[in-house]
């Protein structure tokens, strides 16, 4: 029986017009948010290796490793260009120096605002905002309609249990949706290797489990649509109804709970933190100056050759240039970690709130999983610090010293020249796939239960539902 | 007859069950985002004015002028309460320093990534994709769903001419929905009142020509749902089809368009210019060294067969003319460095203004570009707004640097020792040169907007005519 239930859906679904032309419309999206995908992922990569090479073009030259200007570049991923999150939102490029802290700048949209204006086409996009409105389209009157047509009346003359009909109802809808929709998404994944891009076993594993995401996104919206069509009599009001709740869980809950949300607690300005640095800073610059100034009138060796002077001035200079080094640096972390921590306790205020809408739950899930979520920044600075202590070992190993002190000291014009590809290299590193999973899960689990949710509302719902 | 015609689509309309829903949705949403806007407006303020102080104490903490550099802000400005624009994508800050260029960074987005996952909504964002929405929903059966309960025969019956009812329609059709979203429109103008968002006469101007624009677009959708509805049989049909042209025109045109422009015009990336320039000054540095040192050994050269008193003399006589040519040569050097990066700078902003003609041609196909792109024009969040304040600030950086070079030389004169103690008097900064934000009047916001303004009337126009043409030709029956 339920097999005939779902068999008619399927076959009423399949056979309409409508199918036809979202179908069509879905599947032109799909591939076109694949090849735009493609594409951006290569330019992007081209820009990174374009910008690495040039990075040690520019050292090539020098003699002194302290005179080098050195950056790091946050390599584009695969799966980025799928699901871009935030990933244009944050600094990609890093310059790193022996002592002063990194810090991320350039990002996408403020280089290339023009990319702000209109944002880009991804799958996140098309799953979130179109494939939700056409699964509100079809199942509207799931209900409703028949009944406004007389067919369900016609069906309930036959000892059809109620259960199984709204169940054969959803699961018709969704294979009816879902099945011709992974078509469009198989020939996409099997386009990307065609467009020269990559993917290791992570990215399809992660790609894999966002395009699971998205199906029950889509059986939330699906099982939300048969409850509001078993709740009302009319389907044109279910579909208002409808459209009313997919513009407030699409377009406007997300937006709005962050930003409410968001500024009800208080995380310090990245512009106050950085005056309290750069106050430290001179503070400790004014002692410095103290101490040096001790040392220069200060009798001791005054009677000592001038060269043995000034290297033991050198000597003295780097010494304080390296503990003003360590001292700021404690205490930038101390700041920084201060504000990340409030920064998290912000994040988990305005993203519990944000995700009563599922749409915000696909969007975090999918973002987890592609590394693209709010994780990518501080997993980015962390890797920038990380390696700017590798950096700052290779100079303190290569000159002696961390460079700190280098305007104050001569420069050796004869030395030889320095190879910038003895480096240390740095490559952003994803994480392994378990860390991406782990922490979707949660939103996976919350879409799981806005599907039961939603069943259970619309299987009540049709239970009591009066079909004449 | 005519107005008999209008009252009743009128009625229809504002009557319906629909209506009341929508209205609300819209009153509801519209002051939302003004809620919103409000209140990241007044953060930004509050941002603004505490950056400025910090900075303006530790400028005044500092003794020596040699150290000396500042930060300077982009000023948040009332009208990104209605049109966000790329005002939160763009850095909001420079540093200005007379060794380093002029460069906007820490934009909002980047600094708080927490709010660019979902980004913001804004007045724009509603009317752009919800209201458009609601136009279709409202008029995408005005034609084939008389026909579908059969009115429209009737209605043909009596002695209509067929233009005069189909303008009735469209008339109607704009008065009920128009006038409706009006109502919280001027309601959020008051609450901007009551909270007193400071708006300029120019600001208000903008928004007026802003609230025009939203309604000319508005317009078109209206047009569209009635010429689609007159040229199919059946409302399911014509409210899938526009349902289908909403999405292309609304998410994916603009979209796509942009995309497709960064495909055509290969754009450098900003790290790949820097890089360059990096190198262009290693190098040039490094040359400025050797002729300093041949400069150098041409003078011990000169002095080779003098004695140490002769040497005194010369060098007496000649420190001022040595002292000359050694700024010559490192302000030749600067100079050079400049003009390099000016060079690069110019290329790459030839190629992104490139890239942004093709994007914006492109995407104007879809009204919804238009409208966006007028609004951002209008209120200042344009992407100009970048361009703008770079060079805002990079003139001020020259006046910076012009004032704090001669103050350093007036020091090293006084003292020749570059490093003070920290025990001397903090700095005079009185005369300091004071940044003044770039102002974006009325008029300059007027100017590029026309161009989408045209195209919107244009469409709305065609759209009209369509139906106006298809209607004359429909079978009624």
């Amino acid at each position: 029986m339920l097999r005939l239930i779902i068999d008619k859906e399927l076959r009423e679904i399949i056979g309409s017009t409508k199918f036809a032309v979202t179908f069509g419309v879905m599947s032109l999206l799909i591939l076109l948010a694949f090849y735009v995908g493609a594409r951006n992922y290569q330019i992007s990569t081209q820009d990174y290796e374009a910008a690495v090479a040039e990075n040690l073009k520019q050292m090539e030259g020098l003699t002194d490793w302290n005179r080098v200007d050195n950056r790091i570049f946050l390599k584009p991923e695969p799966l980025t260009a799928l699901v871009s999150g935030i990933s244009n939102d944050i600094g990609r490029t890093v310059e790193i120096q022996t002592q002063w802290e990194p810090r991320s700048e350039d990002s996408r949209f403020n280089e290339d605002p023009i990319y702000a204006v209109f944002r880009f086409i991804d799958l996140e996009f098309i799953f979130s905002i179109v494939l939700s409105l056409f699964a509100i389209l079809f199942v509207y009157d799931a209900v409703n309609g028949e009944k406004e047509r007389g067919t369900l009346r016609l069906a309930f003359a036959n000892a059809v249990p109620r259960d199984k009909y709204i169940l054969g109802k959803l699961i018709g809808s969704f294979v009816a949706l879902a099945v011709p929709l992974l078509v469009p998404i198989l020939i996409g994944c099997g386009l990307l290797p065609l467009l020269g891009v990559s993917m290791d076993s992570s990215s399809w594993i992660r790609l894999g489990i966002v395009i699971a995401a998205g199906l029950m996104y889509l059986g939330v919206f699906l099982t939300l649509s048969i409850f509001v069509s078993s709740m009302t009599e009319r389907s044109s009001s279910s579909f208002l109804l409808l459209l009313v709740v997919w513009i407030f869980a699409v377009l406007i809950i997300p937006r709005t709970a962050v930003f409410v949300a968001g500024r009800a607690v208080d995380v310090p300005t990245v512009d106050a933190i950085d005056f309290q640095k750069s106050s430290y800073m001179s503070q400790l610059w004014d002692e410095d100056m103290k101490k040096m100034d001790e040392f220069r009138r200060s009798p001791a060796g005054q009677a000592e050759a001038q060269e043995d002077r000034r290297r033991r001035w050198r000597a003295y200079m780097s010494q304080l240039a390296d503990e003003r080094t360590e001292k700021i640096d404690a205490f930038a972390q101390r700041l920084n970690e201060d504000r990340r921590n409030r920064d998290l306790a912000r994040q988990r205020v305005a993203l519990g709130i944000a995700r009563i809408s599922p749409a915000s739950v696909f969007t975090l899930a999918a973002t987890d999983l592609a590394g693209t979520s709010l994780d990518l920044k501080n997993r980015f600075d962390v890797a920038a610090r990380a390696y700017r202590e590798a950096y700052t070992r290779f100079i303190v190993d290569k000159t002696g010293s961390s460079g700190a002190g280098w305007w104050m000291s001569g420069n050796n014009q004869d030395a030889e020249e320095i190879n910038p590809y003895e480096l240390p290299a740095f490559e952003y590193q994803a994480a392994p796939v378990s860390d991406y999973v782990t922490s979707a899960l949660p939103d996976l689990a919350i879409l799981m239960l806005f599907n039961f949710a939603f069943f259970a509302g619309a299987f009540l719902a049709f239970l009591r539902y009066d079909v004449r | 007859m005519f107005s008999l015609l209008v009252e009743r689509e009128l009625k229809g309309i504002l009557l319906s069950p629909k209506f009341t829903a929508t209205f609300g949705v819209c009153s509801l949403l519209m002051l939302l985002s003004l809620f919103v806007g409000i209140q990241e407006y007044r953060h930004s303020v509050d941002q603004y004015n505490t950056a400025i102080q910090l900075n303006d104490r530790e400028l005044a903490g500092e003794t020596s002028w040699w150290g000396v550099e500042s930060r300077v802000y982009r000023r948040p400005d009332p009208m990104q309460v209605f049109v966000s624009g790329v005002d939160y994508d763009v850095g909001r800050l420079s540093e200005i320093s007379t060794w380093n260029e002029v460069k906007l960074q820490n934009s909002a987005y980047s600094d708080d990534s927490l709010f660019a996952i979902f980004r913001f909504v804004d007045f724009t964002f509603i009317v752009q994709i919800v209201l458009s929405l609601f136009a279709i929903l409202f008029t995408y059966d005005s034609i084939n769903g008389e026909r579908e309960t059969g009115t429209l025969k009737l209605s043909l019956a009596n002695a209509v001419p067929r233009p005069r009812y189909v303008l009735a329609k469209f008339v109607g059709a704009w008065v009920g929905l128009t006038i409706p979203v009006l109502i919280p429109i001027l309601l959020a103008v008051l609450v901007v009142l009551l909270v007193g968002l400071p708006m300029s006469a120019d600001n208000w101007a903008k928004l007026a020509a802003f609230l025009g624009v939203s309604v000319l677009y508005f317009t078109f959708f209206i047009a569209l749902g009635i010429f689609v509805s007159a040229i199919t049989r059946r409302s399911s049909v014509s409210f899938l089809i526009l349902l289908v042209i909403w999405v292309a025109l609304v998410l994916i045109i603009p979209r796509a368009a942009t995309m497709a422009a960064g495909q055509i015009v290969r754009v450098a990336s900003v790290a790949e210019i820097d890089a360059r320039k990096d190198r262009y000054s290693t190098d040039r540095w490094l040359s400025y060294r050797s002729s300093r040192m041949q400069q150098r050994d041409e003078r011990e050269a000169q002095m080779a067969n003098m004695t140490e008193e002769e040497r005194g003399a010369f060098r007496a006589a000649n420190s001022r003319r040595w002292a000359e040519e050694d700024d010559a040569l490192r302000q030749s050097t600067t100079e050079d460095i400049a003009e390099y990066n000016r060079r690069l700078d110019e290329d790459l902003n030839n190629q992104k203004a490139e890239m942004q003609a093709i994007a914006f041609s492109l995407s104007r196909i879809s009204p919804a570009s238009a409208f966006q792109i007028a609004a951002m024009n209008l209120a200042g969040t344009n992407i100009d707004v970048k361009t703008r304040y770079e060079q805002a600030m990079q003139t001020y950086r020259n006046a910076f640097s012009t004032f704090v070079n001669a103050k350093r030389q007036e020091e090293r004169a006084k003292d020749r020792r570059r490093f003070s103690t920290g025990q001397d008097e903090p700095l005079d900064l009185t005369e300091m040169p004071r940044f003044q934000p770039p102002d974006y009047t009325f008029k300059e916001a007027l100017a590029p907007s026309v161009v989408d303004m045209g195209l919107l009337s244009l469409y709305s126009l065609l759209a009209f005519a369509g139906a106006f043409v298809a209607f004359l030709k429909y079978d009624v029956r």
